[in-house]
């Protein structure tokens, strides 16, 4: 598939660029050029935005700003200032980079509403540039720059030949970058940010910086494509390039085409351009704004994964179509031949929206669990109890309080090599909590914590996960829109050992085979049932490489040959070596499964050693059964 | 009054109860005890109408209140106290207890039914105005139940009332539920403190695991062994 | 204009703009949605109290009766559609931005996107002034101050002293409980939804009594009504206010100082420094104390 790609770009490229020195063989008027031209542009700049929000999910109304960067840096270095055209465009990227970076470091460190923000951040920049190019006489000053026509080779000539070369290696460039970066460990981290960022950061993404690559990359194409945008106006307006056009055109553009894929956004940049262009020729221009409108929200409602994956669902038949409406409509010579274009693929994505196509079958077998057995591999009891050895994990007189309420009023508590500590307690005793300091994601509010000797307490959590503490959630987090094998080969590739995209995918099967989903490698998460999704959180966790792994409640919700299967996981994960702290409710399986067992109890250590005798302690039993009054 | 049989609930697609099956009478205290994690919140939100059930019915005065939601459940006569509070933080103790009054049955009565809560509780008169943010968690327990009355329920749905709080506090909350009932509201407890709540019940269900496991009077499931078993695991 | 007639009619105008957050914010705080069309709402607002003046010579102010119904309908039935579809957060705020340009387009094409304005003998507000002290500020500005600032104090005064109001505040702070007390909150969601258009309407009616009506005018406001919403507080009335009063100040010297157009650079940087240390908003309500 990765081949196939590039091999597809390189066509296309090449058939493309020769395109101008065809054109008296083949016969075909300039417009088409021009034309082209345009939906390469838009290609770009739609590419361009969907690398930040439609890959890492965060949303930007701002492609103008960037686009506007690029522009007006042409505008000045190489209008005003009389340098190289091409100086102007590579400033017009960098700066529009640099902008990039700015908002970037605004907005991605926040801890609640990052999202949400980060939107209203970039609604609002476009309009601020405006202000200050109006404002600025050096840079605009209100009236417009008017942009010369630069030099270029010869054989390139007329203009629009050489402009459209252009068009063709930015646009060449935005896609190249787009589907290298799936084809990396950086387009994947950007995936798992999109699904879930806390817990991605849980697995050692580094989280912001991958934002702000693909904020950069961002800005620098978005500036690119604005700044040869510009070589092609002989004008340029604060009001005619700050506006609400580019902004919303690579929305609809981007999710029309569909997000995930790499050329998702190219082909809504064909659609909406080719659509635009011809409600213009027919007079319409008036009600392009408001259909993009109504496509967006209704996007938005009803197919939010786009084109690419519905078409993908289909290929033949919507390719099928679309041939069969341009060769029909040529036969019967029914307009234009880009009104035929416009028309077929109106029809192709009709068809390619309709319920149905070829499902991917995703599960390929039963499993264990869905035999009601107990998933085979190294026999839990064959394998020795590991000794226990140096400490790992020390929590000292930890406390944490929300408000006015204490979580934790000063625990202190030690995990060593090769134990399997059991932490109980009854409703609101503390042990979430605790679970939530130790992963660093929340930070106490006194005491210290260290990991293998380091001090954790304010360190991001993808460094604790590096250091050696991984953890499962209470209610499973996976990835959703990566198959359960990506979703473990994602911790590989951020984990202690980190390998390259191909190489943890590979390495994946082992995880998924120790927890017995090894069948269900290619499917979703959301065709999964919930002990399966257990399962996957702990497959997930351990490919971290751990040396101690927090469990959270991860028994919650189950049936009891559910419960039996879990519980020969826990242990054969146990004596594979790593050292477990399991937080449970169920006290029986805590019993079963832990050397030394610790109980809370209103954010206090109540009780601490071997599980039978904890759990004879009267303390313990009072606090659990509770206590007649006076008794 | 207050008759659930076979409920299936469910929180996605984790199963929280199988089956379960329960009645409570006018006036009667009934309990409904087990281990962390057995369901028994997800009981109390299912019957109150904030969370749906899948499968089975939940009939309260002879309506079937199955899959009603939670604004018109309160009508039916059934009122809670959340597990953990749940005041209205930023509101003051005046305004909580009026809002429990909301719904259109309660509100032709809004008076009566303060009085009866200050009666209950004569403290809550003179911090009216206090935020209920800033009570402590015993007086943010009163205020819960004194909501719950103002809807004036013939149910009360009573969720951990013990939780957090220390011992003499929980004493006066358990007075409180013992003159509920003998008002003639009767009450649905789910309790993680065993003894005390079988203490006061008539009787009780034992929920363990999502299912029922026990039921019968209060006393007999105090003394039996299968409570320890559930509780403990031992 | 002098340093302090500067900053005052900063703070005039800074009013006007909390009117607008506070349709934003309240929406935002209670019912979780980002709803861009409000600014559609105002915009159209403005313009059908243009429009009504212009044809049937209605005194402009007087237009709001009927277009404060209108813009309710239109507010109550934009989130009806929000919960009938359970949009969430991130959702509204794409939905409500295509349902924003729509309206812009609509605008457009009825009005065209030249410059607007009513004639001064339907308008007469646009020309007249009042002197207060040193000061001169014109009736257009001072009447916006007025119905802002009236609006927000009757919108604080409903969610604190009245029963529906202290049930829509029970319905921000915790929906699943007050859903259990009998609180409806698809009945509450659409009716704030519906007054918080009502207010758009008004807004717009103001707007058009002092400004040349143009259809791209909510992109002009957005920055600086965001930066109010922000620096207020999400869902808190009073320090909406206290936020766009501050802003306006901001601005009123920053333009008196420098230029006008630097004005959204120095608001735009409180914000950010605003998001940094204290993302909650500067005017906490009093129960956070």
């Amino acid at each position: 598939m990765r081949d196939r790609g590039w091999v597809v770009l390189a066509v296309g490229a090449a058939a493309l660029l020769a395109l101008p020195f065809l054109r008296d063989q083949l016969g075909f008027p300039v417009f088409y050029l021009v034309f082209v031209s345009g939906a390469l542009f838009w290609a770009a700049q739609a590419t361009s935005w969907n690398i930040l929000s439609g890959y890492s999910g965060y949303f930007s109304f701002g492609q103008g700003a960037f686009f506007g960067v690029g522009v007006y840096s042409l505008a000045f270095f190489f209008a005003r200032r009389g340098l190289e055209w091409w100086v102007g465009v590579l400033l017009g990227g960098l700066l529009s980079m640099l902008l990039g970076l700015i908002l970037g470091t605004i907005a991605f460190r926040l801890r609640k509403l990052r999202g949400e923000i980060f939107a209203l951040l970039t609604l609002a920049i476009p309009f601020i540039l405006v202000a200050v190019v109006r404002l600025s006489r050096t840079i605009d000053g209100g009236q417009g720059v008017g942009i010369p026509v630069p030099s270029y080779p010869d054989f390139l000539r007329p203009f629009q030949h050489f402009y459209f070369v252009l068009s063709v290696l930015v646009a060449l460039l935005a896609l190249s970058l787009a589907y290298a970066m799936r084809g990396t460990r950086y387009g994947w981290a950007l995936f798992a940010i999109h699904d879930d960022e806390e817990v991605a950061e849980g697995l050692g993404v580094p989280t912001f910086r991958h934002k702000m690559i693909a904020i950069a990359v961002t800005g620098f194409l978005g500036g690119l494509s604005g700044a040869v945008f510009a070589l092609n106006l002989g004008h340029v307006s604060p009001e005619g390039t700050f506006n609400l056009r580019v902004p919303l055109f690579v929305i609809v553009m981007s999710a029309l085409g569909g997000r995930r894929h790499w050329a998702g956004p190219m082909v809504g940049a064909v659609y909406i351009h080719t659509l635009q262009n011809r409600l213009a020729a027919a007079g319409f221009e008036g009600w392009s704004l408001i259909i993009l409108g109504a496509v967006l929200i209704a996007l938005v409602l009803f197919a939010p994964d786009g084109l690419m994956s519905r078409f993908t669902r289909r290929p033949w038949t919507v390719t099928g179509v679309l041939a069969g409406v341009v060769i029909a409509m040529g036969l019967v010579d029914v307009g234009q031949p880009v009104d035929r274009l416009a028309v077929a693929m109106l029809v192709a994505a009709v068809t390619a929206f309709l319920p149905g196509g070829k499902k991917r079958r995703a599960r390929v077998g039963e499993t264990a669990t869905t035999l009601g057995g107990v998933v085979p591999g190294p026999d839990g009891e064959g394998m020795p109890l590991p000794e226990v050895g140096r400490p790992l994990v020390t929590v000292s007189e930890v406390a944490k309080s929300f408000g006015g309420v204490d979580a934790l009023a000063g625990v202190s508590v030690t995990v060593s090599e090769g134990e399997l500590v059991g932490l109980v307690g009854p409703n609101g005793s503390g042990k979430t909590t605790l679970v939530n300091l130790l992963s660093g994601a929340l930070p106490p509010t006194s005491g210290s914590i260290t990991v293998d000797g380091v001090d954790i307490v304010g360190m991001t959590p993808h460094k604790i996960t590096h250091l050696g503490l991984a953890r499962t959630y209470q209610i499973p987090r996976p990835f959703l829109t990566l198959t359960v094998s990506d979703n473990v080969a994602i911790a590989i590739m951020f984990g202690r050992d980190p390998k390259g995209l191909g190489a943890s995918r590979d390495a994946a099967d082992a995880f998924l085979a120790m927890v017995g989903l090894d069948e269900l490698a290619h499917a979703y998460p959301s065709e999964i049932n919930l002990h399966e999704r257990q399962l996957l959180e702990m497959a997930r966790a351990m490919a971290t490489g751990p040396r101690v792994l927090l469990l959270d409640e991860a028994l919650a919700g189950l049936n009891p040959v559910e419960i039996d299967n879990a519980i020969a996981v826990v242990s054969r994960i146990h004596r594979s070596g790593v050292a477990i702290v399991l937080v449970e409710h169920l006290l029986r399986v805590v019993n079963q499964l832990s050397t030394r067992m610790i109980v809370l109890n209103q954010g206090l250590l109540l009780a601490e050693g071997e599980p039978a005798k904890v759990l004879s302690d009267p303390d313990v039993v009072t606090t659990y059964l509770g206590k007649r009054p006076n008794a | 009054m207050l008759e659930v049989t076979g409920l299936d609930v469910y929180y996605g697609d984790a199963q929280a109860l199988w089956e379960v099956s329960m009645h409570i009478g006018e006036a009667e205290v009934v309990s409904v005890v087990g281990p962390n994690g057995a369901g028994k919140s997800t009981l109390v939100n299912a019957v109150m109408g904030i969370q749906p059930a899948r499968q089975g019915r939940i009939v309260m005065d002879d309506v079937d209140i199955t899959g009603v939601p939670g604004h018109r459940t309160c009508r039916a006569g059934v009122a809670i106290v959340p597990e953990g509070r749940r005041l209205f933080p930023a509101l003051t103790v005046g305004d909580n207890l009026d809002l429990g009054a909301f719904n259109k049955r309660a509100r032709q009565h809004h008076a009566e039914s303060l009085e009866w809560v200050y009666a209950l509780f004569p403290w809550m008169a003179e911090r009216q105005t206090q935020h209920a943010g800033s009570l402590s968690g015993g007086e943010q327990q009163m205020v819960a139940i004194g909501r719950a009355l103002m809807a004036r329920p013939r149910l009360l749905l009573m969720d951990e009332p013990s939780l957090g709080l220390a011992p003499l506090i929980v004493d006066e909350v358990f007075e409180v539920i013992e003159t509920v009932r003998a008002e003639g509201v009767g009450v649905l407890l789910v309790e993680q403190n065993v003894q005390r709540a079988l203490d006061i019940s008539s009787r009780a269900y034992l929920l363990s695991e999502g299912r029922i496991v026990m039921e019968g009077p209060g006393q007999e499931l105090a003394e039996s062994p299968e409570i320890r078993r559930a509780v403990l695991g031992v | 204009m002098n340093e302090l007639q500067s900053i005052v009619f900063g703070v005039l105008t800074g009013s006007f703009f909390a009117l607008i957050a506070l349709g934003i914010s309240l929406a935002w705080g209670f019912l979780k949605v980002i709803n861009l069309s409000h600014f559609g709402l105002v915009l159209i607002g403005s313009y059908l109290t243009f429009q009504l003046a212009t044809s049937t010579g209605m005194n402009p102010i007087a237009t709001v009766a009927v277009t404060a119904p209108a813009m309710f309908a239109l507010g109550a039935l934009i989130q009806w559609g929000f919960e009938r579809f359970e949009v969430s957060e991130l959702n509204s705020l794409l939905i409500s931005y295509g349902i924003l340009i729509i309206m812009i387009q609509v605008v457009q094409n009825t009005w065209s996107a030249d410059f607007q304005r009513m004639d001064p003998g339907v308008n007469p507000y646009f020309v007249q002034s009042i002197a207060i002290g040193q000061l001169r500020f014109p009736v257009p500005t001072l009447l916006a101050a007025g119905f802002a600032i009236a609006l927000v104090l009757l919108a604080h005064y409903v969610l604190e002293k009245t029963y529906a109001g202290r049930a829509l505040q029970a319905f921000g702070q915790d929906r699943q409980i007050s859903s259990a007390f009998g609180i409806d909150h698809r009945l509450l969601g659409v009716l704030l939804a519906g007054a918080t258009g009502a207010s758009g309407a008004i807004a717009g009616m103001l707007h058009a009594l002092g400004q040349t009506l143009s259809p791209d005018a909510p992109f002009e406001w957005v920055g600086r009504v965001f930066a109010i919403v922000i620096l207020g507080g999400i869902g808190n009335v009073t320090g909406t206010l206290y936020a766009g009063l501050l802003v306006g100040a901001v601005a009123g010297a920053v333009t008196f100082i420098w230029s006008a157009s630097v004005a959204p650079l120095v608001v735009f940087s409180l914000v950010v420094l605003a998001l940094i240390f204290r993302p909650q908003g500067l005017f906490l309500r009093k129960a956070e104390h």
